[in-house]
């Protein structure tokens, strides 16, 4: 049996704050997403949705514990193996689109093409775009496009290199209902066609309500149940 | 899309910045070209002087330098004159009244008399014979070809040929009369001589002559040699035709003596050139200056040391174009750590960004370059006239200083990339999770 696409056992981090003081955000045991798996991720604001996804994608690396992707353990990697892996493995759909404003929609997804194996594959990157009905928006920069339309264009550049692991954080947070469920339909429908581990952070229960598995950070992150826990 | 794409993307995501960057460099490189260009016409211009057909130059005591400035360049005044009794001895007996061999005729091959002084306009008017254009090349071996007319004849006293910007400046055709001054430019009017010839330009400082048949010159106001007092002058050579007398012998002068050195039996030229300089030179009369030493000299004593003036500023120039690129991307780099933020969130190494930020240094560099050596050969080719009226050189757009240009665009972009490494360094260590903090 194949491993899961993701894998964290024993993982922790904190952060050390400006006064000095340390604070745990991630204390989780185990957890594991198989591949096609859909997960949705809720949790309240500081719960360490984020440094969870930076975790898992290798951006942030933990203080102690073992992440995996598809079988490859982070913490054996030097850095720049961490980045192949993240070009070719992961996907991610910022909080924040992260679009880069001076590339046009077209551009953003063939930028994240270049930096994995394959060679940036242009009709590829337009035939994603369409995918999220953005064919007629290809040579727009950012600041052309209104809010939903770059998170859409987020979502395609999340896509362009054929990710085992699909991680977005609040990827329907800014876009209309018709545009939520084609973007939520997206992600899941290639998370189930190509096997895709995907893990969507949101803090709407209803876009968590078409996901067949959701996870609570509170259940399973100690760091964040203290967090939670009113003062004696 | 490559690491060059995203980069050309980052330099067009900041067009004004860029713009800026590029065009002080394109600035500073214009002006750098421009200067290294001109400086080496001008060296050309000295170079290309030292060898008009003639190997020697004898004129008065003096300054063997300025007596080559003055005789091939017409730089500076004339020193003094020599004795017409000391130019007949470098010539033959069949040239010589007394049918004796001069001294030194048999170390001459050719010996060509000037006689300065004189202007037409602000261009210098030389007095000599026909064997100027006869016998001597233009600087490059070749003879002078005419533009327009002939050379003068010996015979034809008040006949002159004119260098190719003298007939441009002031317009002046064949048979054209004109009136050199006395001594300067707005001097005493002589007669009036008429264009026989105007020369093909030859890019030297010919172009700027004003040749006259030395008969005629001598014959004018203030040009014959005052005898002692109670000395009658003796009868000159027959007039020729209906022509004026020409001025006797004694009272003539010549300002300077070009000389081709002839090779003795037995002897190698530059021994004969030796033998002839040394013996001139240990003599009252006169010195012998060898132009090409002389002009070597100058350059070794002035243009080299000009030369590394030029370098200096053009080092600063470059330096500060390159500081300009540095504090550009510096300047952005807080705009910049975001995009570096995304690139790496989405798998680009850290090498990936370093290298994009020097590869868009290098882009501002080359583009800033190649503008501005467009610019700077523009510049020359812009004040090319002037150059060439002046400096009597050649001077275009595809005028170049090929060594110097050739060091300066991989220069420039060396010192882009050093300027470069500090952003690039920034990029490189920039920290992707502090960037892409989300609310979570």
């Amino acid at each position: 049996m194949p491993p899961p696409v993701i894998q964290l056992e024993q993982v922790r981090k904190s952060f050390t704050m400006p006064g000095g003081e340390r604070v745990d955000v991630l204390d989780i045991d185990f957890l594991a997403v198989e591949a096609g798996e859909q997960v949705a991720l809720e949790g309240h604001s500081g719960s360490g949705k984020s440094t969870l996804l930076n975790v898992i994608s290798g951006i942030t690396r933990p203080d102690s514990g073992r992440v995996a992707i598809d079988g490859i353990d982070l913490g054996r990697l030097d850095e720049a193996r961490r980045d192949r892996v993240r070009a070719d493995k992961l996907g991610l759909v910022f909080q924040t689109f992260n679009l880069l404003p001076g590339f046009t929609a077209l551009e953003n997804v063939l930028v994240a093409m270049a930096f994995g194996s394959g060679r940036p594959d242009r009709r590829r990157a337009i035939g994603l775009l369409e995918a999220v009905d953005l064919g007629h928006r290809l040579h727009h920069r950012p600041a052309e496009l209104s809010t939903g339309q770059q998170q859409r264009v987020a979502v395609a550049r999340a896509l362009a290199n054929r990710p085992r692991v699909l991680l977005a954080d609040e990827p329907t947070a800014s876009i209309d209902a018709a545009h939520q469920a084609q973007v939520i339909d997206l992600l899941c429908g290639t998370s189930r066609e190509h096997g895709v581990a995907l893990v969507v952070v949101t803090h709407s229960a209803e876009v968590a309500g078409a996901f067949p598995r959701r996870l609570r950070l509170e259940d399973f992150n100690r760091a964040a149940a203290v967090l939670r826990r009113p003062a004696p | 899309m490559n690491l060059p794409g995203i980069a050309w993307r980052n330099i067009r995501q900041r067009p004004l910045s860029s713009g800026l960057t590029a065009l002080s460099l394109a600035l500073g490189v214009a002006l750098v070209v421009a200067t290294l260009v001109t400086g080496a016409l001008v060296k050309r211009a000295f170079e290309s002087g030292a060898g008009l057909g003639y190997n020697m130059i004898v004129g008065a005591k003096g300054s063997p330098l300025q007596l080559v400035l003055n005789t091939v360049y017409f730089i500076s005044k004339p020193i003094e004159n020599v004795g017409w009794e000391f130019y007949r001895e470098f010539l033959p007996a069949a040239r010589r009244s007394d049918g004796v061999d001069g001294r030194y005729a048999a170390s001459t091959a050719v010996a060509v008399p000037t006689c300065m002084g004189d202007y037409y306009r602000s261009f210098r008017v030389i007095g000599t014979n026909a064997d100027f254009f006869g016998k001597l090349t233009r600087g490059d071996g070749e003879p002078f070809r005419f533009a327009a007319g002939e050379n003068f004849r010996d015979d034809d006293f008040f006949a002159g040929v004119i260098g190719a910007t003298v007939a441009e400046t002031l317009s002046l055709r064949v048979g054209d009369p004109f009136s050199p001054t006395h001594g300067a430019d707005d001097g005493k009017e002589h007669d009036p001589f008429r264009v026989v010839g105007i020369l093909e330009r030859t890019w030297t400082p010919i172009d700027r002559g004003v040749f006259v048949n030395m008969e005629g010159f001598y014959l004018q106001d203030g040009h014959a040699k005052p005898l002692p007092d109670g000395v009658e002058a003796p009868a000159g050579p027959p007039p020729s035709g209906d022509g004026p007398a020409p001025l006797p012998e004694v009272q003539r002068e010549v300002t300077a003596i070009l000389l081709e050195t002839a090779s003795l039996p037995g002897l190698p030229p530059e021994l004969t050139a030796m033998g002839l300089r040394t013996a001139i030179n240990e003599g009252r009369e006169a010195q012998a200056a060898l132009p090409v030493a002389e002009i070597r000299q100058l350059l070794d004593l002035f243009v080299r040391p000009l030369e590394l003036v030029l370098l200096l500023v053009t080092s600063l120039v470059v330096l500060v174009s390159a500081l300009g690129i540095l504090i550009s991307m510096v300047g952005s780099s807080l705009e910049r750590s975001r995009d570096v933020a995304i690139m790496r969130a989405l798998g680009a190494r850290r090498s990936h960004v370093l290298a994009t930020v020097l590869i868009e240094a290098v882009m501002l560099a080359v583009g800033g370059g190649l503008v501005g050596w467009v610019l700077g050969h523009g510049i020359v080719a812009a004040i090319g006239p002037w150059i060439a009226a002046n400096a009597g050189v050649r001077a275009g757009f595809l005028s170049s200083a090929p060594l110097a240009e050739a060091l300066l665009v991989p220069g420039l972009v060396g010192l882009a990339i050093l300027a470069a490494l500090v952003p690039a360094l920034a990029a490189y260590r920039a920290d992707v999770s502090r960037w892409l903090q989300g609310s979570g």
